[in-house]
């Protein structure tokens, strides 16, 4: 595309009152290298009179803006221009709200944003879409437990075609199980049907839903839209193309055997589980002589939120304990039931549960710490609590003790052989081929044919769940298509697990239709653009496959990485690793950055401190700084990157070379509470710094000059300061002596 | 666990708190708010929050001689805090009953006070006994000319009659107080302590109504209480005068010394205080049903009756002094009748409390307990 350029310069919102606009424009007409009369000021960019201004000069040909106005994160209707290269610079936010208005220093930060904007512009070009050939939009859905079963339903009745993949012989999962359901309607006091089978009557007979019952997956190969499954029922295996997958693989209960200290064994002892078959079949009774229950304790978090067993909370048992308290005062009223548990959690309506059985006479609850189950005779058990609300240890005689367990994700087992799989294959080929030897393989579910492992690969913090990032989105994997749906991704109840159901095949759906657009599926919901490897430079060093958080990237046979497109959410991490630094995207490249931060001037006398942030988090922390009006340090300047695993290294020679202070790399937080959009993009840029100190120490440059700063987003009131201290510590270290040269 | 404590739930005993008034009992989940704003709750295992739990788990032996319940007096600053609407007063007031019912033999008699459907058996069998007895000294009906109850009911019938009945109550309650007592020794591990001085104590707080004072919701009931419990003070005087006269000094009744002798003053103002008192508890009780509790029936009946032998009473003399015989006879049987089962249900209706709360006071000033009260 032939670029035509046009520079407008937004005065409202206080920018012409800040700045020097006469001088801004001399200034970026000499070192941006434009004619001074491309450049153009208007009282109010955003108004219509002011669109009306640029879309004028778009009219002639004018193809390639650059808008001096407000943040890029604002506006975005209103500075929308199709077939333009569109950059915004950022001079309300980072200079007219956080500078001295009219002072030397906003001056100097408007001139090199303004002209870093233009030279990303000169770097860059306009984008098309990749669109791969012959796409699907079916939806596969794994598991025909609840959330299968609701997620199948929503996408089907969405109008997509739907395959539902169950390896038992029934669907229904542990909701067909289920003697009764915890209440669900006011007044919340009489337990209902299990209302599954009418969910599996609905799905069977969907015309958009093809069921594979007694069937597993044997493996997925491809990409979204181009997924191929194939699946193996009695014997046969069949291959299917579908566009995006809804895991809702759920939970199977924890290992009770692990509980012998709650007495799990003895034959008076069993599980939520168990209790749940017994209430079916009728009555209440002891296994060790068939007499009926009379007595019942309840032992809640049995093997849950203890960091021995399982740290997490499971979500359902205190209301499934309530519940099953039910069955006992409902099958004879001088019966009581006991529960003992840490808290009761019992979130939103079920609370109205919970209180109705709390005032059931027979229902006796306390807080407890269960410190032993002993026999008092009779095959009946003594409950030996300690920290109860009584005030004291005590010893309760029950006929009938239920454990109330909690779940495990059916992707923890996979995940911890293929993690065991990786730590032996560390240790060597003798050690991996012990370890194939020795442990039994777990069931795997997706079977993925990807670079980076055949299942959901594991999260720290997640206890084997397939879950990603918690606090924004809820449903993605690691595995771009694939969406978590119900107990597989958190502990959760049925009435959740309904809704949780809608919300991944609401992603699923997504997935397939950005892939026909050819547009990033997320968190880039936006984006066109793609990386563009130029591979003839390519070494085939592999550290893109090894380092591209979501396993876009393969490698062929002769181990030349090529790109699983639709897989790719571009991040740019494979940006940052690529020594070679061959991949480049047409608005984000190495070069485009790397000139960006040469373009600032550096004067002898001055302190000059780049700031790559990263633009989920970090970037819209500054402009909520800056729109509380606190100060931002006039000595810094600021890059927006895509995420700090797009760091490319060489960008801190870039700055140091051109005498720049001090760098600081401005991202999400990592670590178990992490946030980062693309999972590990600050983990891995703090990484590759860890190089970049003893490069730097061997310059005699000081490695303090370089810093990752860990933000949340909502911590704005912080990041001004955290900057200053750091300008602070650079100014003590001195000027850079690069700066001479 | 050698050191725990086996607990043992009685399903009964929950059901019987919950029939007795105590139906808001389950609603508790242990916030302890009720303790916090007791002001009459010693600060070591304070109450009323173990209470609560102890009655929702059935745990009937942890009553077995605990003054604690009988300290509380039911101020309901408790109820008016709690969150959950778990009205530990009423709670505790069920609890009473049920201590009521342990201590005061026959329990049978409990329950007669205590089940509504039964309430009719209350008055009945007093109202047969009274006319039975009448009728057999030949004085059960209305008599002519100027009304004189002594025509009705001699004062020898009446000491024939009334005074082992008030014997009968007394000497139950005090059995009950003496086996509380034993038991509130052998439950806390108290065998010794200053018995007489706890007593004077003791009846210096009920003298002054010390404990009504520091309630902070419902502190009008200090007026409430000290007027019907001087009123009875009163009335008990009066009748005192009345044997002096009769036995001792040899006067027939009635006596024509006119209202300013002791007897009628004494009787007035009992008489009076007793109407005066009686109302102000039914109106504060209405006043603050919403918060604290209606009552329970157990509480209401006491009520009742108390304002009904007052209201009688007073009446009785006014229709004397009006000479309106066929309405005057009949009213003072109605008194006779209620002062009766005043009498003879003392330690099984919630009069009961005079023995109960009186030794657990002062148990709590025996045991040292008291002193950790702020």
């Amino acid at each position: 595309m032939e670029k035509k350029f046009g520079v407008y310069i937004c005065k409202g919102c206080g920018i012409g009152e800040a700045i020097d606009l006469e001088k801004l424009r001399k200034r970026v007409a000499l070192k941006g290298k434009v004619p001074a009369d491309i450049i153009k000021e208007h009282q109010v960019l955003c108004s219509p009179e002011g669109l009306e201004f640029i879309k004028n000069d778009i009219k002639e040909g004018t193809n390639t803006l650059i808008l001096g106005a407000c943040s890029p994160r604002v506006k975005t209707n209103e500075f929308d221009f199709p077939g333009t290269i569109t950059e915004r610079v950022n001079l309300r936010e980072f200079v007219a709200w956080t500078q001295e208005p009219m002072s030397a220093e906003a001056q100097s930060l408007a001139d090199d944003y303004m002209v870093m904007g233009i030279i990303k512009t000169q770097k860059g070009d306009l984008p098309e879409p990749s669109i791969q050939p012959d796409l699907s939009n079916a939806i596969l859905v794994v598991g025909g437990g609840t959330a299968g079963l609701s997620a199948a339903l929503e996408a089907a009745n969405a109008g997509y075609q739907v395959t539902l993949v169950e390896k038992e012989a029934e669907l229904g999962g542990w909701g067909a199980k289920l003697y009764k359901e915890t209440p669900r309607q006011h007044p919340f006091d009489k337990l209902e049907d299990p209302k599954v089978f009418a969910r599996i009557k609905e799905v069977e007979a969907h015309q958009n839903i093809k069921v594979f019952k007694s069937s597993v997956i044997e493996k997925t190969d491809g990409q979204p839209g181009l997924l191929d499954v194939t699946i193996r029922k009695n014997g046969n295996s069949e291959t299917i193309k579908v566009g995006s997958v809804v895991m809702a693989t759920g939970w199977k209960p924890y290992d009770p055997s692990k509980l012998e200290y709650l007495g799990y064994g003895k034959p008076n002892v069993i599980t939520n589980v168990q209790m749940e078959e017994m209430a079916k079949k009728g009555k209440i009774t002891r296994p060790s002589d068939g007499k009926e229950a009379k007595k019942v304790a309840f032992i809640q978090c049995a093997g849950s939120r203890d960091a021995n067993h399982l740290p997490y909370c499971s979500a359902f048992c205190c209301a499934t304990s309530l519940k099953q308290a039910k069955y006992v005062r409902e099958k004879s009223d001088d019966a009581i039931a006991m529960i003992f548990y840490k808290d009761i959690r019992t979130p939103g309506q079920t609370e109205l549960f919970y209180k109705n059985m709390q005032n059931d006479p027979g229902v006796l609850l306390t807080k407890a710490e269960v410190t032993g189950i002993s026999d008092a005779g009779n095959g009946n058990l003594f409950v030996e609590a300690d920290n109860t609300l009584l005030g004291e240890k005590i010893k309760v005689e029950a006929d009938l003790v239920v454990l109330a367990t909690g779940i495990v994700p059916s992707t923890r087992a996979p995940q911890e052989y293929l993690d065991g799989l990786t730590e032996a294959g560390k240790k060597g080929d003798v050690a991996k081929k012990e370890y194939l030897d020795n442990t039994p393989k777990p069931e795997f579910i997706l079977n993925l044919a990807y670079k980076q492992g055949p299942e959901i690969p594991t999260l720290e913090g997640a206890y084997g769940f397939a879950d990603s990032g918690f606090i924004c989105f809820q449903y993605e994997t690691r595995r771009t298509g694939v969406y978590a749906a119900g107990c597989v991704k958190q502990p959760m109840t049925m009435a959740d697990a309904t809704e949780d159901a809608a919300g991944a095949a609401l992603k699923a759906i997504q997935c397939v239709e950005h892939v026909a657009k050819g547009i990033a599926v997320h968190p880039r919901a936006w984006d066109t653009t793609f990386p563009d490897p130029m591979m003839i430079k390519c070494t085939s060093c592999k550290r893109c496959t090894e380092e591209c958080p979501f396993s876009a990237i393969e490698e062929d046979a002769k181990g030349t990485p090529f790109y699983k497109l639709n897989r790719c959410r571009r991040c740019g991490t494979c940006m940052g690793a690529c020594p070679e630094r061959i991949v480049s995207f047409k608005d984000f490249s190495v070069d485009m950055v790397g000139s960006m931060i040469k373009s600032i001037e550096v004067d002898e006398d001055e302190f000059r401190i780049i700031v790559l942030a990263c633009e989920n988090d970090a970037y819209p922390a500054l402009d909520s700084a800056a729109i509380k009006r606190i100060k931002l340090n006039p000595k810094v300047r600021i890059i927006p990157v895509r995420c700090l695993g797009s760091m490319n290294l060489v960008w801190v020679s870039d700055a140091f070379s051109r005498g720049i202070d001090g760098l600081i790399l401005l991202g999400c937080k990592y670590g178990e509470n992490y946030q980062c959009h693309f999972v590990k993009g600050s983990e891995l840029a703090n990484y590759r710094f860890s190089k970049v100190k003893e490069t730097l120490d061997k310059l005699q440059l000081e490695s303090d000059r370089c810093q990752l700063l860990q933000v949340a987003i909502n911590e704005y009131d912080k990041l001004p300061q955290m900057i200053d201290d750091f300008v602070t510590r650079v100014e003590e270290i001195g000027p850079n002596p690069f700066k001479e040269f | 666990m050698a050191d725990a404590t086996v607990v043992k739930p009685d399903l009964d005993f929950v059901k019987g708190v919950i029939a007795s008034g105590g139906d808001s009992l389950k609603k508790c989940y242990q916030c302890a708010t009720c303790t916090v704003v007791c002001n009459v709750t010693p600060d070591k295992n304070p109450f009323p929050r173990k209470e609560m739990l102890w009655a929702q788990w059935g745990l009937k032996e942890k009553f077995q001689g605990n003054p604690d319940v009988w300290l509380c007096h039911q101020c309901n600053d408790c109820s008016a805090y709690c969150p959950r609407g778990a009205k530990p007063g009423e709670v505790l007031g069920a609890i009473r009953k049920q201590t009521i019912k342990q201590y005061s033999a026959p329990g049978a008699l409990v329950d007669i006070v205590n089940k509504k459907a039964l309430m009719p058996l209350i008055f009945i069998i007093p109202a047969v006994l009274l006319a039975v007895l009448l009728s057999a000294a030949g004085t059960f009906k209305i008599h002519d000319g100027d009304v004189i109850f002594s025509k009705f009911a001699s004062t020898h019938f009446l000491q024939f009659v009334f005074t082992p009945a008030l014997l009968f109550g007394v000497a139950v309650g005090v059995m009950g107080m003496r086996k509380f007592w034993a038991d509130m020794k052998q439950t806390n591990k108290v065998y010794s302590g200053d018995l007489n001085a706890s007593v004077m104590a003791t009846l210096k707080d009920i003298v002054g109504h010390k404990k009504f004072k520091q309630c902070d919701v419902s502190s009008d009931r200090f007026v409430s209480h000290f007027l019907v419990f001087y009123g009875f003070v009163a009335a008990a005087i009066a009748t005192a005068i009345g044997v002096l006269y009769i036995d001792i000094l040899g006067m027939e009744s009635p006596f024509s010394l006119g209202y300013g002798t002791p007897v009628k003053i004494f009787g007035n103002i009992g008489a009076i205080g007793i109407i005066v008192g009686i109302i102000l508890m039914m109106s504060n009780r209405f006043k603050n049903a919403e918060k604290l509790g209606e009552g329970s029936y157990f509480d209401w009946l006491l009520l009742s009756i108390i304002a009904i032998v007052g209201i009688s009473g007073f009446l009785a003399q006014l229709l004397r002094v009006a000479g309106v015989a066929p309405i005057a006879y009949p009213v003072y049987f109605i008194h006779l009748v209620f002062v009766f089962s005043l009498f003879i249900y003392l330690p099984f209706s919630k009069l009961a409390h005079m023995f109960y709360r009186g030794a657990a006071i002062c148990f709590n000033k025996y045991s040292g307990r008291e002193a950790q009260t702020q």
